[in-house]
């Protein structure tokens, strides 16, 4: 069964020019997908639209079958849905753990030691010590993206949308990126979205959909 | 509840803005403390003294307006005028004290008598006054007196050398009433009867001997013939003419020593049987007619429940058919509302105040916000992203105002408590000094129907020295400190303020949709 279901999807930021069209994908469970394209094809745009930042002008959207039109795309953005975008969107003013807390407090999370938790999640993506402790603006392009990632997976959401998340990082890192998605696809069931241009991050994944500039 | 920890967090990581903001708000809540302080204090004691005010009204012609109403007239026609508006009767006054809003009614009758056998009106001029009799219908009382200068001319007797006034009761005797008149040997006489008692002033009684018991004759001042006697029940001490300066005086009568009290109906028997052995005159030339009888005054005062019921007073005269030439006026709220003056004027400038400090405040505040939003765009992107509802990232932001501007309200308003009372105390001497140097300059009072001159035959006496206005006591203390209505009053200021000052980051938190916010910054 798809968790996720995209139905003839139409976008486009002004009422001339295009940027999706005619899209239809379905996402299952326990799977990775690559989503791949030239950069302007429109991925981050279908990711925000996923994601529920915003909403197609065409067609609709399914989460285990409900429109997501419908249904509380606050509730949905922070409980059901990680999102690691390809600028971060981390605040600057908070150090690395304070930011994975404020996305567990946001998905009302109930457990007792959110802060050793973060700091659990933090570890498995090699940041841990005092880069755990520092501001986001004096990490590395790499330990920020790394940090977006631990805070998409603090609050356990069933499907993670990851926008070029190893672009900023070496291929050891990545490796061991692909290997944390690996994980949670096989063993905790997650349906895992990456946009990328990495063909062996491509190759990783079960399925690829390729978009193409209209 | 992880929002005021956030915004507790946040507070803390921007300490300068905050304390910035602190500041401002210190500020405002200190002028706020001290102008509301002034303002409660200004009403509470305008409440609280007009409910303690003993209110009496009384009934007069309003001669301004008779005046005014009479203009281009000729001097005859005003003549006329005027004396068909002479003031009311006893019996016209007893009506409208059954109004239902006078408590009690009290009246006396007022005459000018002169001195006849051994009685000397008491003076401290080495020649005393004249008071030989004039030849009966020389009526040569105004010194500038020059024929139609004084239209009432007819009505005005010859001007004696006692003041003597008929009381109808206790309350008709206001000096006895506030303790400046004091009864200190014999007695006050009865009330009721008419057995000629009078009591006259310990003045009076050293200067001439008398003592309780004897007898005293007063003479008609228009006939010396026409002798009237009255006994001394008692002698009191007036504490206002001890300290009235020693200056000369028009006449004899106008010394408060020289004022003799006794029953209404005492002195009204000694007015009816005078007019009824009277001899009338007409003058040939004016055609106007004069009498030798004694001239009485009778005033009415009536006693009101409160400030409140004068209005309704006026209105409920006016249906019971009281003349619109008539005007009833309090002399009590008058002074009393001129002595909040110096406390109105400062309660006005600290509502002025109050105002401008909240708009400077508020603005500052709001611009404050509107660049410290601008600030926090990408944090409002970020938040909303990551689901969090728009409304709970508003929250945030009020939250964070609303901490900083309880701390400094209350930080404000200890200091406000602390230097309030001082501090208005002391504006409010400024203005009682502005006050009464401006009262000098203006003597405001000049040309106000109901004061002693206009009274009839009587200029000085009773009313002159009662309503003198010299004498306004303004209220120059304020006592109110920080209550919990200033307090309430203060912290619902700070609601207001917060909600506005942070209008503008809740508008833009609602307003706009987290990709947007996202994609405008890159
Ligand atoms: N906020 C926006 N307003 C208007 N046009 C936009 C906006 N964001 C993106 N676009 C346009 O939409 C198209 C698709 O953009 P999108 O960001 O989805 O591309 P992408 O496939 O993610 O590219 P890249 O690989 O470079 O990240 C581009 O032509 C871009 O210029
Ligand atoms: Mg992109």
């Amino acid at each position: 069964m798809s968790v996720l279901k995209l139905e003839n999807i139409g976008y486009s930021y002004d009422k001339k020019t295009k940027v999706l069209s005619d899209v239809s994908y379905e996402f299952e469970k326990g799977k990775i997908y690559a989503i791949v394209g030239k950069s302007g094809a429109g991925k981050t745009t279908l990711l925000s639209l996923i994601s529920g930042l915003t909403s197609p002008h065409d067609g609709k959207i399914y989460f285990e079958d409900k429109d997501i039109a419908k249904i509380d795309k606050y509730n949905y953005r922070s409980k059901f849905v990680g999102v690691i975008f390809q600028s971060f969107n981390l605040l600057p003013h908070l150090n690395a753990v304070e930011n994975v807390i404020l996305s567990m407090d946001v998905a009302k999370m109930k457990i007792k030691n959110k802060r050793e938790y973060a700091l659990d999640i933090l570890k498995k993506v090699d940041l841990d010590g005092e880069k755990a402790k520092r501001r986001i603006l004096k990490l590395s392009g790499g330990e920020q993206q790394r940090v977006a990632i631990a805070r998409a997976l603090s609050y356990n959401p069933d499907i993670i949308l990851a926008d070029e998340p190893t672009g900023n990082l070496d291929g050891v890192t990545s490796e061991e990126v692909i290997s944390i998605f690996r994980r949670l696809a096989n063993e905790e069931d997650k349906c895992i979205i990456i946009v990328t241009h990495s063909p062996e991050v491509a190759k990783a994944a079960d399925a690829v959909y390729e978009l193409t500039a209209i | 509840m992880y929002i005021i920890k956030n915004a507790l967090k946040s507070i803390a990581r921007s300490k300068g803005r905050n304390i910035l903001i602190g500041i401002i708000i210190v500020v405002i809540a200190i002028s706020s403390c001290i102008a509301l302080s002034i303002k409660n204090a200004a009403d509470a004691s305008a409440a609280q003294g007009l409910q303690q005010l003993n209110v009496t009204a009384t009934i007069s012609v309003d001669r301004q307006k008779l005046m005014q109403a009479a203009q281009g007239q000729s001097q005859a026609d005003i003549r006329t005028q005027m004396q068909k508006y002479e003031g009311l009767s006893l019996t016209d006054m007893q009506k409208y004290a059954g109004s239902k809003y006078v408590k009690s009614f009290n009246y006396t009758l007022t005459s000018s008598m002169s001195k006849s056998g051994t009685l000397t009106p008491f003076t401290t001029t080495a020649s005393s006054p004249s008071s030989t009799p004039a030849p009966a219908n020389s009526n040569a009382f105004a010194g500038n007196r020059t024929g139609a200068d004084t239209f009432r001319f007819s009505a005005m007797g010859e001007q004696g050398d006692f003041s003597v006034t008929g009381a109808s009761s206790e309350a008709a005797m206001p000096d006895f009433v506030s303790g400046t008149s004091q009864v200190t040997s014999g007695q006050i006489f009865d009330f009721t009867s008419a057995d000629y008692s009078c009591i006259i002033s310990s003045d009076l009684a050293t200067f001439n001997s008398i003592k309780i018991g004897d007898k005293i004759t007063l003479a008609n001042p228009n006939t010396s013939t026409e002798i009237y006697w009255f006994t001394v029940v008692g002698i009191y001490t007036n504490s206002a003419s001890t300290q009235s300066t020693n200056g000369p005086r028009f006449s004899a009568s106008m010394d408060p020593a020289n004022h003799i009290y006794t029953s209404y109906n005492s002195l009204k028997s000694v007015t009816t049987t005078s007019a009824s052995v009277a001899t009338v005159t007409t003058d040939s030339t004016t055609g106007l007619s004069n009498t030798t009888a004694l001239r009485e005054q009778v005033s009415g005062k009536y006693v009101l429940p409160d400030a409140a019921s004068l209005d309704s007073f006026k209105a409920d005269a006016s249906s019971m058919g009281l003349d619109p030439n008539y005007t009833v006026t309090s002399p009590d709220v008058t002074t009393y509302q001129h002595s909040l003056i110096p406390l109105k004027n400062l309660s006005d400038f600290a509502s002025t105040l109050l105002l401008i400090v909240i708009l400077i405040g508020g603005i500052i505040l709001i611009v404050f916000n509107i660049f410290n939003i601008r600030e926090r765009k990408f944090e409002v992107g970020v938040l909303t992203a990551i689901g969090m509802k728009k409304g709970k990232v508003a929250m945030q932001f009020v939250v964070e105002l609303f901490v900083v501007t309880f701390i400094s309200i209350i930080i404000g308003t200890s200091i406000g408590a602390v230097a309030s009372v001082p501090t208005a105390n002391m504006l409010l001497a400024n203005q009682i000094t502005a006050q009464q140097t401006q009262s000098t300059q203006q003597n405001q009072n000049f040309g106000r129907p109901q004061q002693g001159g206009n009274q009839g035959g009587f200029p000085g006496g009773f009313n002159a020295i009662a309503g003198n206005n010299a004498n306004v006591s303004y209220v120059d203390q304020i006592n109110a400190v920080m209550d919990l209505s200033i307090l309430l009053q203060l912290i619902g200021l700070g609601i207001l303020l917060t909600l506005l000052s942070s209008a503008a980051g809740v508008i833009f938190a609602l307003r706009y949709e987290p990709l947007k916010i996202l994609a405008n910054r890159a």
